[in-house]
């Protein structure tokens, strides 16, 4: 994406070629490979991949949470709201991280502490951010907790003491509580039950509207995308393959990796006998293939698609994809 | 409904535990005819997984039977037991931790031949492992290979394969691509499916996946506390839902697309505790529809239409999109 087709004046954050590498015994692994993300106000992007594309590690980036030594930010810059992220010293980033900018993690049963009460939990960020004294941000946390659909006495009992769905809605109720600008949730239901994830969903919409907050979700499921997001970036082997609005991508989407996903799940509807699988494994990030990373599962690879790797195509001023099949405005290939 | 392999019939299985009885599974009822496959939904703590595992004795049930090819299993005794699970198998959840990580992938695949005593002479024995890697799709040359070496989809398909070292009739799949991603687990159940037709196989197939399900099997039981609270052809399940909670869980999946999206139905609340349940409808709590009866009477499992059961007191009133119908008070039959 060139920066020069968004209006920087909108966005509340903006991923500029982002490099990340992991220093390991096998190898360097490159876990993002120069990916540009730009969430505008309000809005929110989903982040779509299968395991080990390199969707956290994007998000850890942006609270500059990559682990270090063995994490490193190669190259690129993270603008939040203008001002860039990875040039912050550690207390700056003490300041924006659970004020500005919040997380939701995958495992509500392993993200909260088991030995504070939830309503301690609640109060830190507040007490932190807004410099308030405890007994006003425990009066704050009750608040929260009965936003998210919790009783607000119950502010005194332990995470042990409240079922999966429960627990993610306090996660949630610790991540709004300095009501955040942006929002980075990192695969918020996976661990729950679907009717405990439509609830979940539901209050996620819910709250986004209410306060404005832009949201970065990561996630694998196409479903939840079409449910919360805005914008779509399909990412692979650390690429972003495929980007585009929720129309461009579930209606017209270009990429064969994209189009690979959608074929791969079982229809709800209607049962066929066969699942289309991509064929092959996600690629070994110590030793990413040449050209296009997905050129050794694509079933349309040519050439060039060996040792070239393609660059941003613009099919539309929303529309954008990295396959040698397209050219700039070019539609309707596949 | 001649060729019945399994009948399983009113199935207890209760835990004691320190504040009274845990109901895991509490008279649930079913058979499967051969060559068949009976999906097995429901949420977490639902009890899918203790009836798999009561149905091979892993777990003993507390009351009923299970009778498989006119024997019923529950009265065997050690010795006969271990020579019907020849006949049974299971393939668990998660490829991670269900492969002992010190053995390779040959003595992993050999095992339960060795233990059934089925192939003595080593060398033919060899072939065999050879034979079930080919048949899983596992290359030769991974064959000392240990399973930390391998991806979630490798494994998965070794614990195929050791399912299938003993020829058995019947398999219990307990969330077998759960742990995999979409373009992986697209593979596993087309080899599932394959296999399953080559040889014959009934399965019982357990999952939380309501997508996944629909495609894999040729009857679904939907599982709540316990409870069996609707089983039915599965495309008859998708296209009439009865039971007010199949209703909600359905509508409950994320679908990827953008158009003609479902309408969600939101459930109030959360699951009720399985310790000492209590009578009445263990759904009453949730229930959209849940009238006083439901909280004092246990309605019975009732056939509305051929094959089609639902155990609800209004289940005639929710038939055939009349949802909206005021509900008069009607008792369950059947």
């Amino acid at each position: 994406m060139d920066a020069k087709k968004v209006n920087t004046q909108e966005n509340t954050l903006e991923i500029k070629n982002l490099e990340i590498e992991y220093f390991s015994d096998d190898g360097i692994v490159k876990a993002v490979n120069g990916i540009d993300i730009f969430i505008k106000t309000g809005k929110t992007i989903g982040l779509v991949g299968e395991t080990g594309a390199g969707k956290t590690t994007t998000a850890l980036s942006i609270l500059n949470l990559v682990p270090e030594p063995q994490g490193k930010i190669v190259s690129g810059e993270i603008l939040l709201e203008g001002k860039n992220v990875l040039t912050m010293n550690e207390d700056e980033l003490e300041d924006i991280r659970g004020d500005k900018v919040a997380m939701i993690f995958q495992d509500p049963m392993t993200s909260l502490n088991p030995v504070l009460t939830i309503g301690d939990q609640i109060a830190e960020g507040l007490e932190i951010h807004r410099k308030i004294s405890k007994k006003e941000s425990i009066k704050q946390a009750k608040e929260m907790l009965e936003l998210v659909g919790i009783p607000g006495d119950r502010a005194g009992e332990y995470p042990y003491q409240f079922s999966g769905g429960m627990k993610q809605r306090v996660v949630i109720a610790i991540a709004l509580a300095c009501s955040p600008d942006l929002l980075i949730a990192d695969e918020p239901t996976t661990a729950l039950d679907v009717t405990i994830q439509a609830q979940v969903l539901m209050l996620i919409n819910e709250l986004k509207d209410k306060y404005r907050m832009s949201m970065l979700m990561i996630t694998h499921d196409l479903g939840i995308v079409a449910e919360v997001c805005d914008e779509v970036s399909v990412i692979y082997a650390g690429n972003i393959l495929e980007h585009g609005n929720l129309k461009d991508i579930f209606d017209n989407m270009l990429h064969p990796y994209t189009k690979g996903l959608f074929d791969a799940l079982p229809d709800i509807e209607t049962r066929r006998s066969e699942l289309k699988p991509i064929k092959g494994l996600t690629p070994d990030p110590t030793n990413l293939p040449s050209g296009c990373p997905f050129h050794p599962r694509c079933d349309y690879a040519m050439e060039v698609c060996f040792s070239v790797m393609p660059g941003n195509k613009w099919i539309s001023s929303t529309h954008c994809v990295q396959c040698h099949l397209y050219k700039d405005t070019d539609k309707n290939m596949l | 409904m001649n060729d019945i392999l399994l009948d399983v019939k009113c199935l207890k299985k209760y835990y004691k535990v320190p504040k009274g009885i845990l109901h895991a599974v509490d008279g649930v009822s079913f058979s499967i005819e051969k060559g068949k496959t009976l999906g097995i939904v429901g949420e977490s703590g639902c009890g899918k997984t203790t009836v798999g595992r009561a149905i091979l004795r892993l777990v003993e049930p507390t009351d009923g039977s299970v009778i498989f090819d006119g024997i019923d299993i529950l009265k065997l005794n050690k010795k006969e037991m271990r020579n019907m699970r020849k006949e049974m198998q299971l393939i668990f959840q998660d490829p991670f931790s269900s492969l002992n990580p010190r053995k390779t992938i040959a003595q992993t695949i050999e095992e339960p031949i060795i233990l059934a005593n089925m192939i003595p002479d080593k060398d033919k024995r060899f072939m065999r492992v050879i034979e079930l890697m080919e048949i899983v799709g596992l290359a030769e040359r991974l064959i000392n290979t240990y399973p930390h070496e391998l991806d979630g989809g490798r494994r998965q398909r070794i614990g195929i394969a050791r399912a299938l070292a003993v020829n058995p009739r019947f398999i219990i799949c307990d969330e077998p691509v759960s742990a995999l991603d979409v373009s992986i687990q697209a593979q596993i159940l087309n080899l599932m499916k394959k296999i399953q037709r080559e040889n014959d196989l009934t399965y019982i197939f357990i999952t939380h996946d309501l997508s996944v399900v629909n495609h894999f099997s040729d009857d679904i039981a939907v599982m709540y506390l316990g409870r069996l609270v609707e089983k039915a052809p599965s495309e008859e399940l998708f296209l009439n839902p009865v039971h007010p909670y199949t209703q909600a869980l359905l509508s409950a999946i994320p679908v990827p697309r953008i158009h003609n999206r479902p309408k969600r139905i939101l459930l109030r609340g959360e699951i009720k505790s399985p310790i000492n349940p209590g009578s009445g409808c263990r759904f009453a709590n949730r229930c959209n529809y849940a009238e006083p009866v439901c909280s004092q009477e246990e309605p019975v499992l009732g056939e509305i239409e051929p094959n089609h059961f639902v155990s609800c007191h209004f289940c005639h009133n929710f038939n055939k999109g009349r949802q909206n119908v005021p509900l008069p008070k009607v008792c369950a039959e059947g």
